[in-house]
């Protein structure tokens, strides 16, 4: 039997903010699963994972990869949707115009978005239940009509991969309920999701493989392996001891964290 | 002195006053134009800072070239305000000092050491430093018309950037990360952005001097931001604005009184965009106040529905006008005024005292009425309340109730007909 592809590495990754590690040496590979869910408490480093995998954080050290590739050869299938609470809603943008965002990675920065682009547009809008509210100005939006817009955004680049930053969190149950069916459609459709998530209760139906964090790599594997009360407790239980120590003194006492 | 050269002067001179009033305009209008991104990146300090920083280039220019060449200001301040730029973020990066602090420090350091340098040509009583000064408060008459092209053609290459990468732009603005993600170079990007930003203050400055600059980069984009809520918009109302408060200031300026032209400027900016936050669309105080008035006669006509509903017996019978002024829940209420606003809508008539519910008007009392039971129900249902300390939140929320959320409601609460105080819920 042949080694199944490996969809995303994380080989000895470490993200330091300031002195503080966000990521300390994880270390995995996740193969070809479909739902793949990254969970654990807060400031564990999920989003930081999720953005050095897209490469919008720099690692300390270490390395990422997408289907065997750097990351920068392989964006125009991957689809990203940031969290909602990072965004300033108040800029004067339409639902429409953010969600032609997500057509500039085909066109760049200066070609006109075409007919096909407005199809794609208003089809992705469709999706989410959204198109009425294309003039909308964003500010006047609720929590989980941002939540839509993100996901139509990123619908609208048409990746097959989707990594998804906390796309539940803070919305109303008709929009979670949404969201939950345009992932079963998506999976359907063949796409790879990995998401980003806090509800513990939702994990073992929504996910085939779950990577724990907790600034270290708790564990990685398939849901049934995986989701226990060992790691749970593990995961969920506080930082270790000796790290939230070492921690300390690498902050106050201006140690590296690596030498290069 | 013939006639016709005093003509040819004269002629001569409005041509200067024109150029001169024009080129002071288009700069204020990039500064509209690129202040804008500033302004919604939330980098208002920073175009303080850099307005400020290009003095200590500017001065550096001078003496090393010894001459009043604009080319080389705009060069010396383009440096120095580069150099701010990125000092103010590598201390960000590399320590632990707040935001706040680095562009105060970065700010006065600057300026501090500009200002030293300004003082020592002035010592040095160099004939053509005269016009360093400008660079404090701004003066627009002394450019002449070769500066003015000059800075022209830089302020109209800045607007014409701004366009052209206007997607790039608004992306990072809006969502830096994103544009990371779809592997746009933010950070050329960005740098990019710095240097239009810095090009703008220092032409700028050149028309409303240093310690004003500030307020023409940020001040157009934040009156302009209440006037629209699309980007292209506000870039134009922004750069109008800029561009009108610059003329007003150069021609004011131009009077010879001895007028500095940034004052000027900056205090026409206020005006405009004071306007725009008393007048905007949507977000004008005007706008709000209004749509508050709105909201308090929509409240004291349904009060007075209400009452009328319940003392009319579901509007079957009519009811003394007295009495329904000494209801408690009118109280301090212009009753008189209130019922004759529903009498125009044609809710209700006045018969002698006695005031009669129309078709219509029981309908929408009765609106009122459901709206508040159904909303003690929910509450009720869903906020763990007990039964007393219902009545006052559906006082106020029966108001607030959209047909679509009362549609909600009843659906949620599957057609309720009793209230939690058992009284019948009117479909």
């Amino acid at each position: 039997m042949s080694k199944e592809p490996t969809l995303i590495e994380a080989h000895n990754l470490t993200v330091v903010y300031g002195r503080k590690p966000a990521l300390w040496n994880v270390d995995f590979e996740i193969p070809g699963k479909q739902v793949i869910g990254i969970m654990g408490p807060n400031g564990s480093g999920k989003s930081t994972l999720l953005k050095s995998i897209m490469g919008v954080v720099e690692p300390t050290s270490g390395f990422t990869k997408v289907y065997d590739q750097d990351i920068d050869d392989v964006r125009d299938r991957i689809s990203y949707v940031p969290q909602r609470q990072d965004i300033d809603w108040d800029f004067p943008a339409s639902v429409w115009d953010v969600v032609s965002m997500g057509r500039f990675a085909q066109r760049g920065l200066f070609k006109r978005l075409n007919k096909e682009d407005q199809d794609i547009i208003a089809q992705s809008l469709d999706k989410v239940g959204m198109l009425s509210f294309s003039k909308r100005q964003i500010s006047q939006l609720s929590g989980g009509q941002q939540q839509r817009v993100f996901l139509a955004r990123a619908l609208a680049q048409q990746g097959e991969l989707f990594l998804m930053d906390e796309p539940f969190a803070g919305v109303d149950i008709s929009t979670e309920e949404m969201i939950i069916d345009l992932l079963k459609e998506m999976k359907e459709e063949g796409k790879t999701l990995v998401i980003v998530h806090h509800d513990l209760h939702t994990a073992q139906s929504y996910f085939d493989w779950l990577v724990l964090l907790n600034t270290r790599l708790v564990a990685s594997g398939p849901v049934s392996e995986v989701f226990n009360d060992k790691t749970l407790s593990d995961t969920y239980g506080g930082k270790l001891t000796t790290m939230s120590k070492i921690t300390q003194v690498l902050e106050n006492k201006e140690f590296p964290i690596r030498h290069k | 002195m013939s006639f016709g050269a005093e003509f040819i002067d004269y002629l001569n001179y409005n041509y200067t006053l024109l150029i001169v009033t024009l080129g002071t305009g288009i700069l204020c209008l990039a500064s509209g134009v690129v202040g804008t991104f500033t302004f919604l990146r939330k980098r208002a300090l920073i175009g303080d800072v850099i307005s400020h920083a290009v003095l200590p280039g500017v001065t550096i220019a001078f003496m090393l070239t010894g001459v009043k060449d604009p080319l080389y200001f705009i060069l010396g301040a383009l440096a120095s305000g580069l150099v701010a730029v990125w000092v103010v973020d590598m201390v960000q990066k590399h320590s632990k000092l707040k935001p706040d602090t680095i562009l105060a420090l970065t700010l006065s350091v600057f300026f501090g050491v500009g200002i030293v340098l300004l003082t020592r040509i002035q010592r040095s009583g160099n004939a053509a430093q005269s016009g360093l000064d400008s660079f404090l408060f701004g003066k627009a008459a002394s450019m002449n018309v070769l500066d003015v092209q000059l800075f022209g053609a830089i302020a109209l290459i800045n607007v014409v950037c701004i366009f052209i990468f206007l997607r790039g732009f608004t992306l990072l603005s809006f969502d830096e990360q994103y544009a990371k993600g779809l592997g746009f170079k933010t950070g050329w990007l960005k740098t990019f952005l710095s240097v239009l930003t810095v090009l703008t203050v220092a032409i700028g400055v050149q028309a409303v001097g240093v310690v004003l600059m500030a307020a023409l980069l940020i001040t157009p984009a934040a009156g302009a931001r209440f006037l629209t809520n699309s980007i292209r918009k506000m870039l134009l109302f922004s750069g109008l604005i800029g561009a009108i408060s610059g003329i007003v200031g150069a021609v004011i300026s131009s009077t010879g009184t001895g007028m500095p032209t940034g004052p000027w400027v900056v205090v026409c900016l206020s005006v405009l965009a004071f306007i725009g936050i008393l007048f905007g669309k949507e977000k004008g105080l005007i706008a709000r106040i209004r749509l508050r008035n709105q909201n308090k006669t929509k409240i004291n006509n349904e009060n007075v529905l209400k009452a009328l509903y319940k003392m009319s017996d579901d509007g079957q019978s009519s009811v003394n006008l007295n009495d329904l002024k000494k209801h408690d829940s009118l109280e301090s209420l212009p009753v008189q005024t209130i019922l004759n606003g529903l009498r125009k809508d044609d809710l209700l008539e006045l018969v002698k005292g006695q005031v009669v519910l129309t078709e219509q008007g029981r309908i929408a009392s009765r609106e009122i009425v459901r709206k508040h039971r159904l909303w003690e129900l929910y509450l009720s249902k869903y906020f763990q309340l007990k039964a007393d300390h219902l009545h006052d939140d559906a006082e106020g929320i029966e108001h607030v109730i959209t047909p679509e959320i009362e549609r909600h409601l009843t659906q949620l609460l599957e057609y309720p007909d009793k209230d939690p105080h058992e009284s019948e819920i009117p479909y």
